[in-house]
């Protein structure tokens, strides 16, 4: 039986069966819907938590042990030589040094560049942690160098890429300040500071100069609340005011694979040093419990899927038995065992193709409908998502074809039972 | 055109066994309207089931069309029933879902590889053709319940008549027809037979079996 044949008998079979026809599609289109919803909800939800929290995989951070014999023992101060201890362990690309400013450095002018609305009076205190330039090569504007710059010159620095949603939606409105437009080019922007000068009454160190900071990039790599200045300008600083360095405040390892972070971070533990979750085990919890959730909510609706192809082999074998002598005329006039068969998992495949790509389209609508709700009812906070779904094209033909693949599973038994009807039986 | 040797036809009810046909002999010659009457339960039907190809479960020689039954796979035995024989029914046996034009196709959409396949639109322009010849090409579009008893027998003619087949087989074809719906269709037979097509009707109507060329007898399964 040539293709389009079957389609136009299967067609004319579930045209003739209008009630059945609409029930089974329903059944379909449930598990369809129910399946492209919460598979885009899941993925949508992933990627607003990858935004909240850009942890790179490949990355862990090295802290000084909380508890030290000495260095004799292992551990201790995260020095020159532990750096290069780390360096050495397997799987490592890379090992990157953080030191934190131990002196105070504040804002108390607009930065200039941009149109701020800045308080009189007003003053920032700018946290500030020195890192290596290998650490944020990737993020540096093209031309913008990050290294410490000669006396007078304004030192680079590099700030969250997060820094500007927390500030339009948290700082500006708290402070009543203007909030910066959506992609505008921070890169380049001075910001006049006092070094020395900290708003903590008796912190502020004898000599206070002014000094600028120009933005040279931003970095999923700095630390939310921070500017990040290269780890040499701290430790010029550091030796202008009389603080000693002991060791670095942590060591970004790099690793090749992120399959290679948990045997890293026991042999930096082996080491006597101690690995900062931080950030880092908030955005594995997070994406693990996405992850869990999406999971089961995807499972559930391939049960209602399972549901749906089990209401439609119901529906089908109700309807073989029904047409029993109508399909023993069709083998009268030549169809066999095989076209009868085919015959029936033609319509649930047609039955399913119809149900899927309804559902497809109502998992959609939902989602946009869910989206605009969203836009409406929940308060404008940092991160929050333009949407909460996210649709990529295998995903409208994972729900087609789910439906289609589980109407067809239903059918199976049924289309067995039409092919072994008795022609000669059936219509005497 | 039909030769049929020594065909035994048994069924079981319950433990006993009721032999329908009992080493039946038919001939039938190309081009011929042959009746076969009897009473009611006399194995008419299963007669016309074992010459159609739609029974295998005999004991005997069926050759039909120039095809041995006996040595068909089932799938061949289907293409038989597709091109060689057309069949018509007492109760019409149309699909009741659809339309006169849609049934009259039906043969068609089954056509068995090596049978050029026409298109679904050719097909149509086939069944309007069949259709038109049994006249009810202007009732193409109705569904079986709207039309009469006669109507339908004669859209279930021109159904058997799709594939030019060269064998008729219809069982007790105006049975639930009036007089005149009957002498159409008696018409229609011998129209047939005019244009060569080989007629086996069984009836137990005499107006049918007057009109035949030759009329058989099956009591207690045998043909006299």
């Amino acid at each position: 039986m040539r293709l389009a044949s079957l389609v136009h008998l299967a067609s004319l079979n579930l045209r003739s069966d209008r009630r059945g026809t609409i029930l089974n599609t329903a059944a379909a289109c449930v598990g369809a819907a129910a399946l492209v919803f919460f598979v885009a909800l899941g993925m949508g939800v992933g990627q607003a938590a990858r935004l909240l929290f850009p942890g790179d995989a490949r990355l862990i951070e090295v802290v000084p042990g909380a508890v030290s014999l000495g260095a004799a023992l292992g551990g201790g101060a995260l020095d020159d030589g532990a750096v290069e201890r780390l360096r050495e362990l397997p799987g490592v690309q890379g090992a990157w040094r953080r030191l934190s400013l131990r002196v105070p450095i504040a804002a108390s002018r607009a930065p200039e560049g941009v149109r701020m609305n800045w308080p009189p009076g007003f003053t920032v205190q700018v946290p500030v942690v020195g890192v290596d330039a290998g650490l944020v090569a990737s993020d540096l504007q093209p031309g913008r160098r990050f290294d410490d710059p000669p006396a007078g010159e304004p030192i680079p620095v590099l700030a969250s890429r997060r820094l500007l949603e927390v500030y339009n939606k948290t700082i500006a409105p708290a402070w009543n300040l203007r909030r910066l437009p959506a992609g505008i080019d921070l890169v380049g922007l001075q910001i006049p500071v006092q070094v020395g000068f900290s708003i903590i009454p008796l912190k502020t160190e004898e000599k206070v100069y002014d000094a600028r900071l120009a933005l040279a990039g931003l970095s999923d790599r700095v630390p939310l609340y921070s500017l990040a200045v290269p780890v040499e300008t701290v430790r010029r600083l550091h030796r202008e005011y009389g603080k000693s360095d002991a060791g670095y405040s942590s060591v970004v390892l790099e690793l090749a694979r992120p399959d290679d972070v948990p045997s890293a971070a026991a042999a930096v533990r082996r080491m006597g040093f101690a690995v900062d979750e931080g950030e880092r085990a908030i955005a594995e919890r997070v994406g693990l419990a996405i992850t869990v959730v999406a999971g089961a909510l995807a499972l559930l609706a391939l049960l209602m899927t399972a549901l749906a192809a089990l209401a439609i082999a119901q529906s089908l074998s109700a309807s073989v038995r029904a047409r029993t002598r109508d399909i023993a005329i069709l083998q009268s006039l030549g169809a066999t065992a095989g076209d009868v068969r085919a015959l029936v998992l033609a319509e649930a495949a047609l039955v399913g193709l119809a149900g899927g790509v309804l559902g497809v389209l109502i998992a959609w609508l939902a989602a946009r409908g869910v989206d605009a709700a969203a836009l409406r009812f929940l308060p404008d906070f940092p991160f929050r998502p333009t949407t909460f779904f996210q649709f990529p094209p295998w995903l409208f033909a994972l729900g087609v074809g789910v439906s289609a693949s589980a109407a067809l599973l239903g059918a199976l038994a049924p289309a067995a039972l039409a092919a072994r009807i008795d022609p000669a039986r059936a219509i005497s | 055109m039909i030769s049929l040797r020594h065909i035994t036809k048994c069924f079981r009810d319950g433990e006993r066994e009721v032999v329908v046909l009992r080493d039946l002999d038919l001939d039938v010659a190309a081009g011929a309207f042959t009746a076969v009457v009897g009473p009611s339960g006399s194995g008419k039907s299963t007669l016309l089931y074992v010459a159609g190809g739609l029974d295998a479960d005999y004991e005997g020689e069926a050759v039909v069309a120039g095809r041995d039954l006996r040595a068909l796979s089932a799938r061949e035995r289907a293409a038989f029933r597709n091109v060689s024989v057309g069949f018509v029914f007492q109760s019409f046996n149309l699909l009741p879902a659809l339309p006169a034009v849609e049934n009259t196709m039906l043969p068609g959409l089954f056509a068995p590889p090596g049978v050029p396949a026409p298109s679904i639109g050719q097909l149509r322009i086939r069944a309007m053709e069949a259709l038109d010849r049994v006249g009810l090409a202007d009732k193409a579009s109705r569904l079986p319940a709207h039309l009469s008893g006669g109507e339908r027998q004669r859209v279930a003619i021109a159904r058997a008549l799709l594939s030019r087949p060269a064998v008729l087989l219809a069982d007790e074809p105006t049975g639930n027809l009036d007089a005149v719906s009957g002498e159409a269709v008696i018409q229609l037979f011998s129209a047939m037979v005019r244009d060569g097509v080989t007629v086996l009707v069984v009836t137990h109507e005499e107006r049918v079996s007057a009109a035949a060329g030759r009329v058989l007898h099956l009591e207690e399964g045998r043909l006299r």
